[in-house]
């Protein structure tokens, strides 16, 4: 076990140095010239040529990449061109935020999808069956940047129920102290019992919330149905029947536990497609977290920050692999 | 019905959450929301800051002067009096008594040597405004002496919007620089920086309790600006009375606004001009006649009415409308696709058959659509413009290119001032550069370049010998058409009708001084 | 008749035979069918787009500001937009932006990923390390996240676009096929093959390739409708097709500013996407059901 994880670990940091390459790579192909961007819109000849030997741009290619490595382990992930802050503290400011919206989607996907794949594969052929693909299916494949419209289209500007985005309201902000614990807004506001907060910030989590789990409901359904339909096919759960052992019985103890396996993996894809569509949907809902972070970043080519965030999601990627791997390999079946 | 019994928990617990959610109530404090389009700040130096901050930064810092362009006078500040010499080479300024920074020492004229001589040296951002002075003496403590190399207008360039603030040399002095990029302060003006949340783009400022002005009668005593850059969203915090006043908002919205009984929707003059740059150096646009031929090809109303709704004009030459050095004398060219033709011919291109490459900044919804209707145009003669929306670097670092054959032929860009002074346009846009830096018509002109020369030192001295200085080089400039002058912007600002005493001042673009502001319900 | 032409004939009618069970299953399950037809719809609207298209010259160039904005008649079937052009005539126009975009895509992938595959899953070794390495590094990047970052650096334009995508996407199908292959190769029939001396790239192709086919066909066909929406997400970002070409992902997000005063605006192209991406979904998970025999109904 060890020797797996420790292997599978250095494949990892192989892997994310290849990664580094391929962004820092890229980073070079672009025409465009980041001193410039640094000194802003206006600025004269003399402050570019200046912020272009701030920035080292003027050494050859591999001094850079040989820099940037060295900064890397220090945990110095390079300064943002349009803020000029250190991408690392802002990541680490806006994490949090990403965080909690994937969690509680992700928690509220598996909550819904499991039960739909599994009802689902139960009665398969019957209508529910048809629905719950047809929904499932319809799930995955809706834009989610157009669901995102549609929504604060019709919960902002037409009910007006629900705000247009934001985590809290910016009477809460300026007249409330938000309790700063645990840096995830969910958790600070119940353990200090400020249910003010909670509302608030519950409003403001719904229609991101879904339209991130959209996705994710639909991915979880579909691969829990396919993975149960696999082992009610198998032979242990014939002749469970055939024992005339009750079906909820074998549904629930039997196929459930043993659809661990793909079940983890779905978790994992969702987690990280969960993580993809909050590029979308944070900027829509001005949610203040890495997605919206990155998202203005490509527009304007903020190119330290496209790469610390390329490389941040990456590693956090291969991280949450690595546990799936481990999980699953906690069956005895699975061969390490 | 136990098949379903997990479905239906499942069911209520979210129907609860949302329900939870969703019940509730408000509550009123007063503080002014100014919904920004864009980040309210890049960075907190006020030596440094060159973008938007500017909106941030004035609340929290104060000038010398204040200029308002729209009556032509200085409003004093920092500084009760001031004089220039006869030569135009010293100016003394009065400073005022009684003064405090936010960290509680005095004003004095050694903060205002410390401020300038810090710009000046860190050499960032828009420092380049105080290039004419020499030496920067304090008198007493109430005094300053500016001794500048050359006479130019110090009083316009120390109330400029950038680069221009006096900070408190105790505290920044005792802080690296980072300090205040971070998101802190050392400022005598109004407000108190309370809180600045980058990732969320929020700016929350606080009443300085000691700031010279006094807090008598009505002024608002915290205020927010906030980063919102979806424009629809912006737009429904006004109507909804949310917000307190924005801009930015699509023009195709101005008209129902102003019928809304909630809304004020306030329209006045910007500094701020739309240019189009023809790369006069390379074929086929080094042909004048080329050039005016296109300078009458352009469809200026239709963009007006159809781009901007109305809101805005002509340009006539590139000092926009309002700001002195303008003159409604100079020639305009119009929409006439025969006249365009003739000139055509006379080019040599009388049948058309060209290809011409023009990028604008991609994101920029203006940019887009006058670009389209000037494509459409061009069409009509026979001419393929190619529309190009590339990142604002890129666009840049490509009319930048070292190889001159690569750089696209037709730039176009907004300009705005940092001094309000014509100029800021003349010199930057069409002095002679031997590397092209904002010079994107590449205009190489001696007797342009020593007309600009000689009006900014008689804009230290006569402000009227200065103007028919300039316009003498617009109309050079006019003549030679390197650029079309698409539009002067109008600044469009909708504001909730219980926000009152804001007054629009285009020499400090989209700057709400909220001291002057207040509730009135 | 010569034993070959007997024996191509009995082929094709096998190969027939095949092609007709194969349809009569997918026409069980009725969704799936459905989702058929309207695909080979689709189909045809992108082909015969330039022609059936009420305003030709509204797609990409002439503008036509007078009429900015109107919401839909009988005229302007969906209405129009800022710069007076139909919409109803780009969404159409997009049809075959997106479809072709998207096949070129999923076509160049595979020729990619499936040769690199089966060589790695064949060979072995050293090759296999390499390659599954290097596609280890492709797909430790979050789905979106490599597409975002290549389009952002060649700049954006619809060309990048797809390119990024082709580079995001091959590594897929490379893992789908070695894993088969690893399974298939040992095989009797392969090393039967093997022993009578087949050259290697006979039994890659010939052999290996067709029974390991139907897992990538079934991805290949759901991954033309991921493609269609991914490369709508890059336009809706910034980072694909640039004004004027009418890409559904850029005209929603073009809608976005004008949502209060023309909301239909950005509603058609967003369910010209839903609907296409769906077909392509239902389409795939129809033809898992009759390719993969674990979930076949009998």
């Amino acid at each position: 076990m060890l020797s797996f994880i420790t292997r599978r670990l250095l494949l990892g940091i192989l892997t994310i140095f290849g990664v580094i390459l391929i962004t820092f790579i890229l980073v070079r192909v672009i025409p465009s010239d980041p001193a410039a961007q640094w000194v802003g819109g206006r600025a004269t000849p003399k402050q570019v040529e200046a912020a272009r030997e701030e920035l080292g741009l003027d050494k050859p290619i591999y001094v850079q990449f040989e820099h940037y490595i060295k900064d890397l382990l220090k945990g110095n992930l390079g300064y943002s061109l349009m803020t000029h802050q250190p991408v690392y503290e802002e990541l680490k400011k806006r994490f949090p935020a990403t965080l909690e919206l994937v969690f509680i989607s992700c928690i509220i996907a598996l909550l819904i999808g499991i039960p739909l794949g599994l009802i689902s594969a139960k009665d398969k052929n019957s209508w529910i069956d048809h629905f719950s693909r047809f929904f499932s299916i319809g799930a995955i494949s809706i834009p989610t940047f157009w669901l995102a419209l549609v929504l604060q289209l019709i919960f902002f500007m037409i009910l007006g129920l629900l705000p247009s985005g934001g985590q809290l309201s910016m009477k809460i902000k300026l007249f409330q102290n938000v309790p700063h614990i645990t840096g995830f807004i969910f958790l600070d506001s119940l353990i200090t019992g400020n249910f003010a907060i909670l509302k608030d910030f519950l409003k403001h989590l719904i229609l991101p919330a879904i339209c991130v789990g959209a996705y994710t409901i639909g991915l979880v359904a579909r691969m829990t149905r396919s993975a149960l339909l696999e082992i009610l096919s198998e032979d242990y759960i014939k002749a469970a029947r055939s024992y005339g052992l009750p079906e909820r019985l074998i549904l629930y103890s039997y196929a459930l536990k043993n659809s661990l396996g793909p079940t983890t993996t779905a978790v994992t894809l969702a987690m990280g497609y969960a993580l993809m569509n909050t590029f979308l949907v944070e900027s829509v809902f001005s949610w203040p977290g890495i997605g919206k972070y990155i998202a203005d970043a490509v527009v304007c080519l903020d190119y330290p920050v496209i790469m610390g965030v390329t490389i941040f999601a990456a590693c956090a990627y291969i991280l949450l692999n690595l546990i799936a791997d481990i999980i699953i390999s906690l069956d005895p079946r699975v061969k390490l | 019905m136990k098949k379903y019994y997990l479905l239906i928990v499942v069911t209520f617990l979210l129907f609860s959450f949302f329900a939870f959610a969703v019940i509730g109530n408000s509550q009123t404090d007063e503080f002014a929301f100014y919904a920004y389009n864009s980040s309210p700040v890049t960075d907190w130096d006020p030596s440094v800051e060159f973008s938007n901050g500017i909106v941030s930064l004035n609340n929290v810092y104060e000038t010398l002067l204040r200029y308002d362009p729209l009556e032509d006078k200085f409003v004093k500040l920092l500084a009760t009096d001031y004089a220039t010499s006869s030569d135009g080479l010293t100016w003394t300024f009065t400073l005022r008594k009684g003064v405090k920074f936010h960290d509680g020492t005095n004003f004095n004229a050694d903060a205002v040597k410390f401020s300038v001589e810090r710009t000046i040296n860190m050499n960032k951002g828009a420092s380049f405004i105080w290039a004419p002075v020499d030496k920067v003496n304090v008198i007493d403590d109430y005094t300053v002496e500016f001794k500048l190399k050359y006479p130019a207008p110090l009083d316009l360039i120390c109330s400029s919007g950038y680069a221009a603030f006096i900070m408190s040399p105790a505290t920044v002095k005792s802080h690296p620089d980072s300090w205040l990029t971070e998101g802190h302060e050392a400022g005598t003006g109004p407000y108190l920086l309370e809180s600045y949340q980058q990732e969320r783009g929020e700016v929350e400022l606080t009443w300085f309790k000691d700031y010279w002005g006094g807090w008598e009668g009505n002024h608002f005593k915290k205020a927010v600006i906030k980063d919102v850059s979806e424009a629809v969203t912006r737009h429904l915090l006004i109507e909804k009375g949310e917000a307190d006043i924005t801009i930015e908002l699509p023009y195709e919205d101005i008209a129902s606004l102003q019928d809304n009984k909630n809304v004020n929707v306030l329209i006045g003059p910007s500094f701020q001009n739309l240019i189009l740059f023809f790369n006069t150096e390379k074929e086929p646009l080094n042909n004048k006649l080329l050039r005016q031929a296109l300078s009458y090809a352009f469809p200026y109303e239709d963009v007006v009415s159809y781009c901007l709704e109305g809101y805005g004009r002509q340009g006539r030459g590139p000092v926009p409308y309002g700001l002195w050095g303008h003159s409604e004398e100079l020639f305009q060219y119009k929409y006439d696709l025969n006249k365009a033709k003739e000139l055509l011919e006379k080019a040599g291109y009388a049948k058309g058959d060209l290809k011409l490459l023009l990028t604008y900044m991609s994101g920029d919804e203006a940019e887009r659509k006058t670009v389209e209707l000037f494509k459409a145009k061009l069409a009509e003669l026979n001419i393929d413009l190619e529309i190009r929306g590339m990142p604002w670097e890129s666009q840049w670092a490509l009319a930048r290119d070292n190889n001159s054959d690569k750089r696209q032929d037709i730039f176009i860009m907004y300009w705005w001032p940092d001094v309000c002074d014509p100029h800021c346009w003349l010199y930057s846009n069409f002095y002679s550069e031997e590397e092209p830096f904002f010079n994107l018509c590449y205009y190489k002109n001696q007797k342009f370049d020593s007309l600009v020369d000689k009006g900014f030192k008689e804009s230290g001295i006569d402000r009227n010998k200065a103007t028919e200085t300039y316009i003498d080089a617009q109309n050079i400039l006019v003549e030679d058409a390197p650029v079309v002058f698409i539009y002067d912007k109008k600044n469009i600002y909708s504001l909730n009708k219980t926000f009152q005493g804001f007054k629009d001042n285009p020499a400090y673009a989209n700057v709400v001084f909220f001291y002057d502001t207040y509730r009135e319900k | 008749m010569s034993k070959k032409s007997n024996y191509y004939n009995i082929l094709i009618k096998r190969r027939l035979e095949t092609l007709k069970e194969y349809l009569y299953l997918l026409k069980q399950n009725k969704l799936t069918f459905a989702a058929l037809i309207i695909i080979l719809f689709l189909i045809i609207i992108a082909i015969i787009a330039p022609i059936i298209v009420p305003f030709p010259s509204h797609i990409y160039g002439a503008v036509n500001p007078q009429d900015k904005l109107l919401s839909p008649s009988w005229t302007y079937l969906f209405g129009t937009d800022e710069m007076g052009r139909d919409l109803f005539s780009r969404v159409l126009y997009g049809t075959r932006i997106s479809l072709l975009g998207s096949l070129i895509a999923v076509a160049m992938g595979l020729l990619i990923g499936v040769p690199l595959g089966l060589m790695a899953g064949f060979y072995g070794g050293f090759i296999d390390e390499f390659v599954m390495r290097i596609v280890d590094m492709f797909l430790s990047f979050p789905p979106l996240l490599l597409a975002m970052a290549i389009a952002a650096f060649l700049g954006p334009s619809l060309q990048n676009a797809i390119i990024a995508l082709i580079v995001s996407w091959w590594p897929w199908y490379t893992r789908l096929i070695r894993g088969q292959v690893v399974s298939i190769k040992e095989r009797e029939f392969v090393r039967a093959a093997h022993a009578i001396g087949t050259p290697s790239w006979q039994i890659m192709y010939k052999h290996i390739l067709p029974n390991c086919i139907s897992p990538v066909i079934v991805q290949a066909s759901m991954d033309l409708g991921g493609i269609i929406l991914t490369l709508a997400a890059l336009s809706f970002l910034g980072l694909g097709a640039q004004a004027p070409i009418p890409e559904w992902g850029l005209i929603v997000n073009t809608s976005r500013t004008y949502f209060l005063k023309a909301w239909w605006y950005g509603i058609f192209p967003g369910m010209a996407i839903f609907i296409a991406v769906l077909c392509f979904n239902l389409l795939g998970d129809g033809l898992r059901e009759v390719l993969d025999p674990k979930t076949k109904k009998y």
